[in-house]
């Protein structure tokens, strides 16, 4: 089953909890390493004697469910992805989860996102209570999630919508393809002035001279810093821009010149 | 002509851990990378590392590559050559180098070869169509250039190169519609496979491509699966649709140098076709030409960073530097090296080596007695 598919049996599920009576007294580990590969990490990482030191690097991890205490530190080291931190005493109807998980975008502390299976299917509705992604972690957050309790065999993964940031696809500066994302961006990050974001992002210096943005932009830095629309500046305004042959400007040049004479 | 004591040919894992360990022998070494950086496939490796503490295990393969190269970089008895394709080795020692442009001429006292592998494809209908890639040229496409290779992927092969890239495919945005494997079992690490599967990406044993559809480029993929003669079962054709396909049958050893220069290569299916036929402690057929790493044999990154490193010593040994340390060092990669096979993933790669391997009295005839 596993090495057909990628999912491990129930029985192999089974193998990788501790007894009921340890499950009742807080958080421990749940390795789902089913295959003996060269690898051990997750031995170097714990530091209380929870798995077991290797005899051969390619053994199973040899779990002490007595001696982990569900510290997640081996959960962003295993390079397989393949521990898990349950918590059964979380709350009365509700078990403590806790996945690696490396994709983007990350859930947020509160969302309510889709309980995947080992096989990938939807299985229920799971809040997230902590997005873990210390520098130690290497870039392998740690969401903790709130399952039924019922669940904790079976969730392993989460579905998290790819939010479709509108603001992408939406353009302030038409002349130099600037989007709103692009114009919040540069207000977050401390340009709080239209002539600021006018020499980062270009906006303004387009055939339209700011036309169209000008006060799109305002409008967005007020929003943002909380400021009153009235009282930004507008900006240094420069000279208008248009089209015009050099010799009609060498005609008008002599024309006066003629005028003078 | 240039003189140097130590080539090492390629800039990998296999490639900077032999100019190491050969640079802290106090061996004077030039290295010759093909790219304009050195780290070869580490450079594009964003998944964490197998393996233990001696082999970075848990350590992304792009940072291990950074160590390394911070390494080689510190040693100022190595010199890097880059964006330098080494052309020929022939008989009488002379390498020929193609850098930027220019021929260059050197004449080293040893060699070792670090070229690694290059990827093999598959033959069916329409399988030139823009959209179907080696699965490493995705890889590269997207980890090394930042392009994003296509909108959905048909994986074709389950080893670990395609588990990983198909993960990488996925975390970069990419849907992967489905990976599949003509074995009837995954072959790459069950791990690997799991954290796809629970994404909600089919793996598909026993299936393999029956051809590509489209005009310009590719559209669509058909798949179908396989009997347990590996025969296709007419009637189970599916059609996906897709706009890149990567292959990733597996990889054969990049021997081109080897073969000009006359070193004895043997067929052994398990390392991935021709390979050089070597002394435990890597030197090839032929006196002070050594090899590490996937050329040697295809294999994980660990251990070609072990082989290298032991490649390293044995050069420097031939070359006439004396290390105290020398017997320890040995030992401990065998060991490490050991290990890393030991297990039942390492059963092939055993069964492999143990046709390329000669005796070191066979393997150095000239340095007997």
């Amino acid at each position: 089953m596993l090495e057909k598919t990628g999912v491990p049996t129930k029985e192999q599920i089974d193998s990788a909890f501790p007894s009921e009576e340890r499950m009742k007294k807080g958080p421990f580990v749940v390795v789902e390493c089913f295959q003996k590969i060269p690898c051990n990490p997750c031995f170097t990482a714990c530091n209380r004697d929870g798995i077991k030191a290797f005899e051969d690097i390619n053994d199973l991890p040899d779990v002490d469910h007595d001696n982990c205490n569900g510290c997640t530190l081996c959960v962003s080291k295993c390079p397989g992805l393949a521990i898990f931190v349950v918590d059964m005493t979380y709350s009365e109807d509700k078990a403590l989860l806790k996945i690696p998980y490396e994709f983007l975008p990350l859930p947020q502390e509160g969302d309510r996102v889709m309980g995947l299976s080992h096989g990938g299917e939807e299985v229920e509705k799971v809040e997230v209570i902590k997005v873990q992604n210390p520098k130690g972690f290497d870039k392998t957050p740690v969401i903790s999630l709130a399952v039924s309790k019922d669940k904790v065999k079976v969730i392993r993964s989460i579905k998290v919508p790819k939010e479709r940031d509108r603001s992408e696809d939406e353009i302030v500066c038409r002349c130099s393809d600037v989007t709103l994302e692009e114009v919040r961006e540069l207000i977050r990050t401390g340009h709080t002035t239209f002539d600021e974001i006018k020499k980062i992002s270009r906006i303004g210096m387009g055939p339209c001279q700011g036309r169209t943005c000008s006060q799109l932009v305002i409008r967005e830095i007020a929003s943002i810093t909380g400021q009153d629309p009235s009282s930004l500046l507008p900006g240094t305004y420069r000279q208008i821009v248009k089209s015009l042959e050099m010799g009609k400007v060498i005609e008008a040049l002599e024309k006066e010149e003629q005028e003078n004479k | 002509m240039k003189n140097v004591e130590l080539l090492v040919i390629g800039g990998g894992p296999a490639g900077l851990c032999a100019a190491i360990s050969a640079a802290e022998a106090g061996v004077d070494v030039l290295l010759a990378e093909r790219d304009e950086w050195l780290g070869g496939q580490l450079v594009k490796q964003t998944h964490m590392f197998f393996g233990s503490e001696k082999q970075h295990a848990s350590v992304r393969g792009v940072d291990i590559g950074k160590l390394l190269v911070k390494k080689v970089e510190e040693y100022k008895n190595v010199e890097v050559m880059k964006n330098a394709t080494v052309l020929g080795l022939y008989e009488d020692r002379v390498v020929t180098i193609q850098q930027d442009g220019n021929y260059v001429k050197v004449n080293p006292k040893s060699v070792i070869i670090t070229t690694g592998a290059s990827e093999k494809t598959l033959v069916f209908p329409n399988n030139d169509l823009p959209g179907v890639y080696g699965a490493g040229a995705v890889q590269t496409l997207m980890n090394v250039y930042g392009v994003k290779p296509g909108n959905k992927v048909l994986m074709v092969g389950a080893g670990n190169i395609g588990l990983i890239v198909s993960y990488q495919l996925m975390q970069a945005g990419v849907d992967v519609e489905a990976i599949v494997d003509a074995s009837p079992n995954i072959g790459g690490y069950l791990v690997h496979a799991s954290k796809i599967r629970r994404m909600g990406v089919p793996i598909l044993t026993r299936h393999t491509v029956k051809e590509a559809i489209g005009k310009e480029a590719l559209e669509a993929a058909v798949i179908w699966e396989l009997d347990d003669k590996w025969q296709p079962i007419p009637g189970s054709e599916q059609k996906l649709d897709v706009d890149v396909m990567c292959i990733s049958v597996g990889l054969t050893p990049l021997s081109e140098l080897l073969w000009q220069i006359g070193c004895k290569m043997e067929f052994v299916g398990e390392l991935g076709g021709f390979v050089p036929t070597r002394s435990d402690k890597l030197q090839t057929s032929l006196d002070g030409i050594f090899v590490a790493g996937d050329v040697a044999g295809v294999e994980e990154a660990s251990s070609a960073m072990v082989e290298g490193s032991l490649a390293g010593l044995s050069a420097s040994s031939y070359l006439g530097y004396k290390i105290d340390v020398v017997k320890e060092l040995e030992r401990d990669y065998l060991n490490q090296l050991n290990d890393l096979r030991s297990g039942p993933v390492g059963e092939k790669i055993r069964q492999g080596l143990a046709k390329a391997l000669i005796s070191e009295q066979a393997a150095n005839p000239g340095q007997g007695s």
